[in-house]
């Protein structure tokens, strides 16, 4: 009871636990701060890199035969909502300034690859009317209808097809990521605009680009396996550039390139083929007298056709699904799959594991890991600092015990025991704590709440730009916070108050009466 | 019977490597509702006697007797000993010792406070009425807001006496209640301390110097190196 009454006037009267309080409170906030804008960011992060992902895959490099089979079973299956077949494999690419990359090539088939995926979102050149929110000027050249026919880029981007030049006929063509090329720039409000490459001509003159990329072909060269993982004959293809996309995930932005899967299948060899026995004569052209279908149209005798591969399908979860329900699903689908055909696709061992089944998560562990090492190391600083703030409660009680000991030899005298003498100070500390932390917490949310207001603020005004889009590809900083977060942050906070003041308090409870009232 | 009884009570204290005698074997009984005053040079050991009687330090491990109530004080654990200085003692000490953060009126609960501990809050109007009356007859009636920097000496050791009375002790055990005061105030808290204990049959042992108190004396004794006179 004195307890309490102590503590409410030390808490009225004394202002450096307050202020230690205070301290506190601020670095509580600092934690949240950082802990809902690191976190939003990973979640941002993942939800961009998982664009491509889906939910899972099932991934065999070297193809996976009779997959038309396999998604039907998939498909089947209640907790997989869509599959779409692709060939994810890697290539070299030159670009129209001659400049070599190494890709990863992506084959997809738009229809069934949109149903997983949203392809479409990605898709960066087509018209818009709104500008992004920092682009005050409207300097985004998709804004200005007359710039280019967006429209068109974005139904070519799309089916991944373009007119060919001179017949007009829709030929095959590639969707590249934005930062591929560059041929283009991010500003710092978020929008891309042409940089200007330009190439050397043979004759020593310099020939200025076209400024967009779509307005441009580039060469693949893939070397082929065969389904033993065997190298075949490199191919090299040039293929028109439909359009570009953008992810926000700066590796899968400037190392993927999209092709269609039929137009991929063939540069793979991963196609259809007839099998073909050698007649008695010896001489033939077995891609003369061959049906697509496999049937013989002339005197060559086929064995049967060998079945289109993929080298991965990609699953998305039906509605009430987890990741990890699909990727139970697809290993028990596998199973199945691989006892039908037997013999004629990988076994079920081989696919059913880590490395064949995985689901987005596990695919991005890399970029995960990497993104919560650098939350976890940022933290463990901020609550470095907050036990340093633990230990300035510390001090100032340890302080205000040594200017109390009188006072707490009185106490003793009129028969207040230590545990009771312990319990005021822990109290207090935890009151202390308490009242740190609800200002922190306040303090947290109207920051985070507000952080791209007082961003764009402090830009607008002080030419400030902490987060810059350039570099943290995202034009908007999270914004949100995890409450089960600021619990832990409230708790961990009065946490330490508490822990500061412990030692003081037994410091306190062990004061022998007589000499604290002997004391001056 | 005697409420206090003590026999061959030592206390030594320890300066780094030299030994200290200040008690060398104190012998004293005071019967119930008596009013003994220790009188003694500075430095004598009456203080350090007053703490021994009051439970707030130790005695020298020796064959010794040191009693309340037939209740050996040495040989109580540490909540009967706490237990024994709400509940059993009062202590007036030399220099008030009040709470500089609380007025006049919690100064004087606190100790009804510790007492009762959480169940003080259904006691609460009951324990600040009694606080008040005291403080009132004390004169002391319009400075219960106060805080202990307000008064003056007397004002401040009026409290610190309504203090050590409002659990109601059968032991007050007082420690130059006038040594700071005038002459004329500290008569008058003579007679405060004096009043309450005919109206309540209360056991007092007081430390003076003052002839004037102890003249009021049922029994005065002296301590004389150490030992009881
Ligand atoms: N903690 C201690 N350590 C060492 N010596 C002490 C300690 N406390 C008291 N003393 C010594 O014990 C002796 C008795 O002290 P005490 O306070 O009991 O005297 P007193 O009779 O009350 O004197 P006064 O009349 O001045 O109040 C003194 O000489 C003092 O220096
Ligand atoms: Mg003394």
């Amino acid at each position: 009871m004195y307890q309490l009454l102590l503590t409410r006037v030390y808490l009225t009267s004394k202002i450096m636990p307050l202020l230690a309080s205070v301290g506190l409170g601020l670095c509580t906030a600092l934690v949240l701060v950082v802990w809902s804008v690191m976190g939003g960011f990973l979640t941002t992060l993942l939800s961009s890199g998982r664009v491509f992902a889906g939910d899972a895959t099932i991934n065999w490099p070297a193809g996976i035969p009779h997959y038309e089979a396999l998604i039907k079973k998939l498909e089947a299956d209640p907790a997989i909502g869509a599959v779409a077949p692709i060939i994810d494999t890697f290539g070299v690419v030159k670009l129209p300034d001659d400049r070599i990359e190494g890709v990863r090539i992506v084959g997809i088939e738009g229809k069934s690859y949109s149903r997983v995926v949203d392809f479409d979102k990605a898709l960066w050149w087509r018209p818009i009317k709104e500008a992004l929110p920092k682009d005050r000027d409207r300097k985004d050249p998709r804004l200005n209808p007359d710039e280019q026919d967006w429209q068109a880029i974005y139904e070519n981007s799309i089916s991944l097809t373009k007119p060919d030049r001179v017949t007009g006929e829709r030929v095959p063509a590639a969707v590249v990521g934005i930062e591929l090329s560059g041929m283009t720039q991010r500003d710092g409000a978020g929008y891309y605009t042409p940089v200007g490459l330009a190439k050397p001509r043979p004759d020593g003159s310099v020939q200025n680009l076209d400024l967009y990329l779509h307005n441009h072909q580039i060469v693949l060269n893939i070397i082929p396996q065969d389904s033993q993982g065997r190298l075949m004959t490199p191919t090299s293809k040039p293929l028109p550039v439909a359009g570009e996309f953008r992810t926000g995930i700066f590796e899968i932005d400037r190392r993927t390139v999209f092709v269609q899967l039929a137009e991929l299948q063939r540069l793979m060899l991963m196609d259809a083929v007839a099998g073909v026995k050698s007649s008695p004569s010896g001489a033939f052209n077995p891609y003369e007298n061959v049906a697509p279908d496999g049937t013989s149209l002339g005197n060559v005798e086929t064995t049967g056709a060998t079945p289109a591969r993929v080298s991965t399908l990609v699953l998305r979860a039906e509605e009430g699904f987890t990741p990890d329900d699909v990727r139970q699903s697809a290993m028990r689908v596998y199973t199945e799959f691989a006892e039908e055909f037997r013999g004629s696709v990988p076994q079920a061992f081989q696919i059913n594991n880590p490395r064949g089944v995985k689901t987005w998560a596990m695919q991005m562990s890399t970029l995960v890991n990497a993104v919560e090492k650098e939350t976890a190391l940022v933290l463990s600083l901020f609550w470095f600092i907050t036990i340093v703030c633990s230990a300035l409660i510390l001090a100032i009680f340890w302080a205000m015990i040594s200017e109390k000991t009188k006072d707490i030899g009185i106490l003793r005298a009129i028969g207040a025991s230590r545990a009771g003498i312990a319990g005021m100070w822990i109290s207090y500390g935890a009151i202390l704590g308490v009242v740190g932390v609800a200002l922190g917490l306040g303090l947290a949310y109207i920051v985070v709440l507000n952080i791209n207001s007082i961003h764009d603020w402090l830009g607008y005004s002080l030419g400030l730009y902490v987060w810059d889009p350039r570099v943290y590809y995202f034009s908007k900083i999270p914004d949100r916070v995890n409450p089960a977060n600021a619990l832990i942050v409230a708790g961990a906070g009065i946490g330490f108050a508490v822990l500061g003041s412990i030692i003081p308090a037994m410091r306190a409870a062990f004061i022998r009466p007589v000499t604290a009232l002997r004391f001056e | 019977m005697a409420l206090i009884q003590t026999a061959n009570l030592k206390k030594t204290y320890q300066l780094g490597h030299v030994q200290v005698p200040v008690l060398r074997g104190v012998n004293l009984s005071v019967q119930p509702g008596e009013f003994v005053a220790i009188l003694g040079a500075s430095g004598s050991g009456k203080s350090t006697l007053l703490h021994l009687l009051g439970g707030l330090d130790a005695p020298d491990a020796d064959d010794f007797k040191l009693l309340f109530d037939n209740r050996p004080i040495n040989g109580m654990n540490a909540a009967q000993l706490d237990q024994y200085r709400r509940t059993d003692v009062g202590f007036v000490f030399q220099f008030y010792h009040l709470l500089p953060e609380l007025n006049v009126l919690q100064n004087v609960t606190i100790a009804a406070m510790t007492r009762w501990g959480w169940a003080f809050s259904s006691r609460r109007a009951e324990v600040e009425k009694r606080a008040t009356e005291l403080l009132r007859s004390f004169g002391l009636g319009d400075r219960l807001r106060h805080r202990p920097v307000e008064l003056s000496g007397g004002e401040r050791q009026r409290v610190a006496i309504a203090r050590a009375l409002i659990n109601g002790p059968r032991l007050i055990l007082a420690d130059e209640p006038t040594g700071n005061l005038d002459r004329k105030t500290g008569a008058g808290i003579i007679d405060i301390l004096l009043e309450r204990r005919k109206a309540e049959g209360r056991t007092m042992i007081v430390v003076t110097h003052d002839p004037e108190l102890a003249a009021k004396a049922d029994r005065v004794v002296r301590i004389v190196s150490g030992v009881i006179e």
